[in-house]
């Protein structure tokens, strides 16, 4: 360990993030939306997000263990902010909705689907085939060790037995194993193609949008990770490095420059934070209509007493 | 490096390939258990190596997809024009808790479907070729009904155990409905056989609460008492009993008493043939003398004691028969109105200031009241029910708990053990918590606030505030 020499203040995963984004600096991601809210559907998009520093939520149920709602699974819901920024980098465009044209069944790709699940029922079975004359030999061999007859009756018997099993075999249909998938097939990868379908940004804008979207903005730039912060009464948990790893820094609640907060509601947000053993962000943007140049003012409130 | 890649790329990669699914039967089904995490980042190798190793964990888990046997698939079809989804294969177990049947077939909502999907029970084909999730989620979330706030809290619940169906506002039992314990029956489709309500019910219904079942039987009135206010209603499954005057006038039918000590009449004269069934036709004067000899017109001999204690009482009490203005009353009716002669009597001594005036008092002290009676009168602020609601605000699902799910049948699920209200903005107000409590009947109402994926549950508890008193 090389402690002594490093002295990191900022987080390392900004560097990593950096490299990692160079190299996949082409491929625009896409955001399906469903009704106001940004959806991801595509692992790799996942990926490709998370190492710019967008952590999102996720809301399916995951595959592997559909019944508890500790860890979940795709889709990754985003904020509205998170998918703003994105789009602003141009690194992601909204893939319009494309369930309203109902066309007709498509014969060629029913054709396709069959053949395909024909060709991966063949597959199974033959692979089915090997696993039992596998575990067949197997056995075999372990009794001909125990027994320990002849080498030649062995070999007799065992071939004996293997074909008797490659004609009594049948892999019934209803065993074989079958993908459900989780993202729609369809749109290729090509990022020019991507950037053709892209549709506005249908989330309307008003200035609590625009205030939330200043500070999450500014906060990013800064490289902390944010999420979304309901259970804590705030609008964003602020994390030093990725949260799977690191606890909430900061709990920060946006207001408006000009917008006057009630004692009561400061007190209680204060509290708040102090049980939690988070320290409380007041964030305003500055009133002016330009995208760069106006600042983000931070308040942190933190609880202490007369000594 | 060029080996991470390649096993990135078959994560990736959406379709697997036949071997794969066939591996895919072996799969570890155990979910990595996330360590503790730290609190400052450090930027030293291990901190960085741990974040990996999660990282690497959590995609491994993000990108798998779901392979199942053909044979644990039940096969549907999305129809689109009902927003629904018909099962072309018999359903499994599910069928127990979800689903309900229309036309002869065996029906999901989208949500249900879309949940069983995400479980790996159902596949669901719409135009011959399977659907994604991703299009389950597109097609099927589509409504304001059931849009995508509704269907996680639907799916977190589930995930938990819970039963949840949807909510028919129709299918609350009224308040009289409950105090006559109804059953609660239900037809296939899952809607409640309402007794069809007339449309002046929904005001009807506050009155119908306070009727109280053993004071109206007077007269001929019988068991009409229920539809005395308001408009009859016109589905009454009740026999309908025509409100008709009492047939007898009983002004003028003597009852003698027999058994009066001071009057006994030797015989009595016969009854108006009117008054008798007709078979009966006339019958003679009735000779008293046999009938009294049956009735027990003995002294009833006292203890000393007794006969001290009745000594006491009746000094204090008059015999209403030796009144001599209730003797010249010869009915009910006439020794009723000197009653209320009587009473009047006692209120001519109030004073002219304060009865004659255009303000007159709350309350007359010689009225015979109650204490609650008493207070309501002087209240000044009065509880109300805010009934006038607005569209926006619903009661979307029936929770029913988990530990009762062995047991539990579609066509009478009983009383569930919460409602559901999903929403993501502003809380509601105390108008909206009021008439979603009403419109739940005796059943909680529960509030899911979902704030961008994360679900918290809130309740708002009724409260009166005791009054000291006995009504």
């Amino acid at each position: 360990m090389d402690s002594p020499e490093q002295k990191i203040t900022k987080t390392v995963s900004r560097v990593d993030a950096s490299k990692e984004s160079m190299a996949n600096s082409r491929q625009v991601i896409g955001i399906n939306f469903c009704g106001p809210t940004p959806l991801m559907w595509r692992a790799d998009d996942l990926k490709s997000v998370r190492e710019l520093g967008i952590i999102g939520t996720l809301v399916g149920s995951l595959a592997r263990q559909p019944r508890q709602n500790t860890r979940l699974g795709r889709p990754l819901e985003l904020l509205p902010e998170e998918g703003r920024l994105l789009a602003d980098m141009g690194r992601a465009a909204v893939i319009p909705d494309s369930t309203n044209e109902d066309p007709e069944v498509n014969p060629e790709q029913v054709e396709q689907y069959h053949a395909g699940l024909e060709n991966s029922f063949q597959e199974q079975g033959a692979l089915a085939l090997e696993d039992r004359k596998a575990t067949l030999m197997r056995v075999m061999t372990k009794k001909h060790n125990e027994n320990s007859g002849s080498q030649e009756d062995s070999d007799g018997a065992v071939r004996d037995r293997l074909e008797a099993l490659a004609h009594g075999f049948s892999f019934p249909r209803t065993a074989m194993a079958v993908q459900l998938c989780t993202a729609r097939a369809g749109l290729s990868h090509c990022p020019e193609v991507r950037r053709f379908l892209a549709a506005d940004w249908p989330i309307p804008r008003d200035e609590r949008s625009e205030t939330r979207f200043r500070v999450f903005r500014d906060l990013r730039r800064q490289g902390f990770y944010l999420t979304s912060a309901g259970k804590f009464g705030g609008d964003y948990l602020v994390y030093p490095g990725d949260p799977l790893r690191f606890h909430a820094y900061f709990i920060v609640v946006c207001i408006s420059m000009d917008e006057s907060m009630p004692l009561c509601d400061v007190l209680a947000i204060a509290r708040l934070g102090s049980n939690v053993k988070k320290t409380v962000l007041l964030c305003s943007s500055g009133g002016s209509q330009e995208d760069d140049g106006e600042e983000v003012v931070y308040t942190s409130l933190q609880w202490s007493g007369m000594v | 490096c060029e080996r991470r890649v390649a096993s990135a790329d078959t994560n990736w990669r959406r379709q697997s390939y036949p071997s794969e699914l066939f591996e895919a039967r072996t799969r570890s089904h155990k979910i990595p258990v996330r360590g503790q995490k730290d609190f400052i980042p450090t930027g030293w190798d291990q901190q960085r190596d741990r974040l990996q190793q999660s990282l690497d964990e959590h995609w491994n888990l993000v990108s798998e997809e779901r392979v199942e046997r053909l044979g644990n698939l039940v096969k549907a079809v999305w129809i689109s024009s009902d927003m629904i989804v018909e099962l072309q294969s018999p359903a499994g177990k599910f069928w127990q808790t979800m689903g309900f049947s229309a036309h002869g077939k065996q029906c999901l909502h989208p949500e249900e479907a879309l949940y069983l999907m995400e479980f790996g029970n159902l596949q669901v084909f719409y135009q011959d070729l399977p659907l994604s999730i991703q299009e389950g989620y597109e097609r099927f979330l589509y409504s304001k009904t059931m849009s995508i706030q509704h269907y996680q809290v639907f799916g977190h619940l589930k995930r938990l155990g819970y039963v949840v169906n949807r909510f028919d506002p129709s299918s609350v039992p009224s308040q009289y409905e409950r105090q006559l314990n109804l059953p609660q029956s239900r037809d296939r489709s899952g809607r409640l056989l309402k007794r069809k309500r007339s449309h002046s019910s929904t005001s009807m219904e506050k009155d119908s609460s306070h009727v109280d079942p053993t004071t109206s039987t007077e007269g001929g009135q019988g068991r009409s008492w229920w539809s005395k206010e308001g408009s009859p209603d016109p589905d009454s499954e009740l026999p309908g009993q025509p409100q008709s005057s009492p047939r007898w006038d009983f002004s003028s039918i003597p009852f003698p008493d027999l058994g009066s000590r001071c009057w006994l009449p030797s015989s009595l004269t016969s009854p108006d043939p009117c008054l008798l069934p007709r078979a009966v036709g006339s019958v003679g004067a009735c000779d008293v003398a046999p009938w009294l000899q049956r009735l027990n017109l003995r002294e009833v001999r006292m203890s000393r004691r007794e006969w001290e204690r009745e000594r006491d009482r009746d000094r204090y009490r008059r015999d209403i028969n030796q009144d001599r203005e209730v003797r010249r009353c010869r009915n009910w009716a006439e020794y009723q109105e000197l009653q209320e002669r009587r009473i009047q009597r006692s209120r001519r001594d109030r004073p002219a200031h304060l009865w004659e005036g255009p303000v007159t008092p709350l309350h007359d002290p010689a009225q015979v009241t109650s204490t609650g009676e008493l207070l309501d009168k002087i209240s000044v602020i009065k509880s109300t029910r805010l009934l006038e609601g607005s569209e926006e605000w619903r009661i979307c699902f029936n929770i029913y708990q988990s530990d009762t799910v062995a047991e539990f049948k579609k066509s009478a699920p009983g009383k569930p053990y919460s409602r559901m209200c999903v929403f993501d903005g502003p809380v509601p107000d105390l108008w909206t918590l009021k008439l979603l409590a009403f419109q739940s009947g005796d059943v909680p109402v529960t509030y899911a606030v979902v704030d961008h994926g994360d679900i918290s549950f809130y309740s708002f508890k009724d409260f009166q505030i005791p009054t000291d008193v006995s009504f």
